[in-house]
């Protein structure tokens, strides 16, 4: 596989079907059909006849940049288009606590409302005072602008509009373009945030630190736990972060990402463009890509010998309650529903516990990465650390195909990550667990909590099986005979 | 991008003010002192390369986009043209249908990404629609791209006036961006006192007039041949013009935010200069 050549001069970010070849739409046999026909570079996106909803590229270049803490977002675009931006800032709130953040500052989200008006006039106008706005109520370190589709059909020329403010109210002003009609792929919404905070506020190295980019969501702060033995501190990114810790991320000695998906762009740019390591293996979820992780980590710090004792400390810790815990959950039939890459984690730790992973539903696939490793490829890991997964398909959150799949396959657990997906499980009286925080499952330790979870979830099994009896399924005994892919041309 | 000076320049004009047929014929005299130079068509009509190629030879970003995806390499979409001349035309949707401003910024985004802009070049033009009608329009003046800018014009009071407007836009964007105005190319009309006229139109609006290109024939004939005067007739008189002209950008040291002007002070110079009592009854032609 060839690393991807980033050029930071250009403004907005080449899209994941070009850049990756990442597909939203899949059906066949297994999981090793599809890592086996991506490695060969066979796989096609199949067009969907029927959709019932989508995610967009703008509510993920959000997701990221809303969350850094001494940053304000706006929307440049009609009001609709952060109208769901609300439930970072819950996100926000609730998860600071779990990284000992308890006096965060509300997310406050500016639109320009962009209407009728601008649409013929143009919107710049109303983009320069949303920014001197937004800059006196909040006075933050920096800006960020999420493109939408209105804004770029018009042609706004957004990015001589931040270098113009940027002079006049002295902060660096981030665009990140992330027009919904420009990927089909949500996750480009990712990578146009990283773009922009790659561009803008990362800031060429003036010393080397003790540190360890982390490029994640809001997980809980397993991090410092991890690298405290080793003398290194995380410098996570970008939830969380401020302007100052993005702008010394060069400075780190390695970076990681908690999901490939998520984090590769940036961690790939700091590798080109400053020589700061990134550790490429598959993040840390089952024993196998733990204990390679970890190696990685040593490798990349010169701390072999310190690695391999704390791999050794954590097993004699760690593998009984495992044993323990796989003798429980033997041969339980799990069904994944998340995103890449998580929920090939999730297929990992089911796999780990001695679970029986009967199907899974990915919402989108890379078939490579911008570092050119395919030691990142967490399904393959996935596929040779623990055999084939079956009823595997690429779906892009269709909730039909989710319920489809549930209703056939009969699972003893719902494992998920994104809100929505869960509540299939739980009406159809399958114990369903719903764990957003990506920490939880990392490690040795990770799958000893996770185990305990899944367990809980699975004695206490009684909510859903009353649920069952009381719930509405909208669907028609048509559809569940159908096959999963019926809408795929 | 590259990191070498590449002048990149963009030609606004009132609509069949003969943008195209200047921008193609200088880029001829450029060719001929040994530049290297890349030609943009920014027009949906697609025909701002046809001299250079011998005919409307090239498949436009838009078509391939369409047909071929967006999986494709610079070779689609570029050719070359005479004495090594790179063409790249936009192109656009049909007549009446979709945004053929977004397609402009969809095609430059896509020449950035595909590395069209290599160092060896030392020229890029972009020959934009007449009209700069949206903010797609706009795309080659933008930051990072065309910082000079030439208005072809000629005598008549409909291209001055077209003129003025594009300096409109122009003086918006050099108030922000680097993009500034280098000057206007006059391409005679053979109207009274033409060149008079297009010079204190000139002044006025800040500028300078680089060249008056004179009204020949042979344009027309090279244009039925599909060439441009320099390739067609390489000595006659109107090359040299076109080489000259060419000579005037290179050498060009005068850039300014024009100052456009008001529509009855327009009104008063052309009555100063064409109406002059001398040739009051004379409307020869």
């Amino acid at each position: 596989m060839e690393k991807t050549r980033i050029d930071l001069n250009l403004e907005s970010v080449q899209v994941r079907e070009q850049r990756l070849g990442a597909i939203t739409s899949w059906s066949g046999e297994s999981a090793a059909e599809l890592v086996n026909r991506a490695e060969c570079g066979g796989l096609k996106d199949r067009s969907r006849s029927f959709s019932q909803c989508l995610g967009c590229s703008t509510t993920h270049g959000a997701c990221q940049t809303i969350m850094i803490q001494d940053s304000v977002l706006i929307s440049h675009g009609p009001i609709g288009c952060s109208s769901c931006f609300h439930d970072f800032a819950f996100s926000y709130r609730v998860s600071g606590a779990n990284r000992g953040l308890t006096e965060l500052k509300q997310r406050h989200v500016y639109s320009t409302n962009l209407e009728e008006k601008e649409t013929i006039y143009g919107g710049m106008q109303k983009l320069r005072d949303t920014i001197r706005a937004a800059y006196e109520r909040e006075h933050p370190n920096a800006i960020f602008i999420v493109t939408t589709c209105a804004a770029g059909i018009i042609g706004d020329d957004v990015e001589s509009v931040t270098n113009e403010m940027e002079k006049e109210i002295g902060i660096p002003v981030c665009a990140v373009y992330c027009e919904g009609f420009r990927s089909k792929v949500w996750t480009t919404g990712f990578d146009a945030a990283y773009h922009a905070i790659a561009r803008k506020l990362v800031k060429p190295p003036v010393k080397k630190r003790k540190l360890i980019n982390v490029i994640n969501f809001w997980g809980y702060d397993l991090f410092n736990e991890w690298f405290k033995p080793l003398g290194y501190e995380a410098n996570y990114i970008a939830p969380y972060a401020t302007v100052e810790s993005l702008g010394y991320a060069s400075e780190a000695a390695a970076t990681m990402q908690v999901c490939p998906t998520l984090g590769t762009y940036l961690s790939h740019v700091l590798e080109q463009e400053y020589g700061v390591p990134e550790i490429k293996e598959a993040p840390p979820y089952g024993i196998p890509q733990t204990d390679a992780w970890f190696r990685n980590l040593g490798e990349v710090l010169g701390l072999e010998k310190e690695v391999e004792e704390l791999i050794k400390q954590k097993k004699e810790e760690y593998l009984p309650k495992i044993e323990a815990l796989r003798e429980k959950l033997k041969g339980k039939k799990v069904y994944v529903a998340a995103g890449a890459s998580y929920g090939h984690n999730l297929l990992a730790i089911a796999r780990e516990l001695g679970m029986d992973a009967i199907g899974a539903g990915i919402f989108h696939h890379e078939p490579r990465f911008d570092n050119g490793s395919g030691k990142s490829d967490v399904l393959r890991k996935v596929v040779d650390n623990y055999g084939d997964v079956p009823n595997f398909n690429v779906c892009n959150k269709q909730e039909f195909e989710l319920v489809n799949r549930l209703y056939n396959l009969k699972p003893d657990l719902l494992l998920a990550r994104h809100g929505g997906m869960s509540r299939w499980g739980a009406k159809l009286g399958i114990p369903s667990l719903l764990i957003g925080d990506e920490h939880f499952g990392m490690g040795y330790e990770g799958l000893v909590k996770y185990g305990e979870r899944i367990l809980e979830t699975i004695e206490n099994d009684e909510f859903v099986k009353n649920l069952q009896k009381h719930a509405f399924v909208p669907y028609t005994k048509w559809w569940f005979e159908q096959p999963v892919d019926t809408f795929l041309n | 991008m590259s990191e070498k000076n590449i002048r990149q320049i963009a030609i606004y004009g009132k609509g069949g003010i003969g943008k195209s047929t200047t921008t193609q014929n200088l880029t001829a005299g450029l060719l001929d002192a040994g530049k290297k130079v890349m030609i943009v068509g920014c027009d949906p009509k697609a025909d701002s390369t046809r001299l250079m190629l011998g005919g409307l030879a090239q498949k436009t970003v838009l078509d391939t986009l369409r047909e071929e995806g967006e999986d494709i390499d610079l070779s689609a979409i570029m050719k070359e043209g005479f004495k090594g001349v790179r063409c790249v035309e936009s192109g656009g949707p049909e007549p009446g249908v979709g945004c053929a401003g977004r397609g402009i910024i969809t095609s430059i985004g896509l020449l950035e990404r595909l590395g069209a802009y290599t160092d060896d070049l030392d020229y890029v033009f972009y020959d934009v629609l007449g009209d700069v009608v949206c903010g797609g329009f706009a795309m080659p003046i933008r930051e990072g791209k065309a910082k000079e800018i030439y208005i072809v014009a000629s005598g008549e009071m409909m291209a001055l006036y077209a003129a003025n407007n594009i300096s409109k836009g122009i003086a918006r964007y050099a108030k922000t961006g680097g993009v500034r105005l280098g000057g206007i190319i006059c391409n005679s009309r053979n109207v009274d006192r033409e060149e008079e006229l297009v010079r204190a139109f000139a002044r006025e609006l800040g500028t300078q007039l680089i060249h008056f290109v004179p009204r020949d024939n042979v344009v027309q004939r090279a244009e039925i041949n599909k060439k441009t005067v320099i390739e067609y007739e390489p000595k006659c008189g109107q090359a040299n013009a076109y080489r000259k002209l060419a000579e005037a950008i290179e050498n060009n040291q005068n850039f300014v935010i024009p100052t456009p002007i008001s529509q009855e002070r327009l009104e008063e110079i052309l009555v100063e200069y064409g109406l002059m009592d001398s040739i009051k009854d004379d409307y020869r032609i």
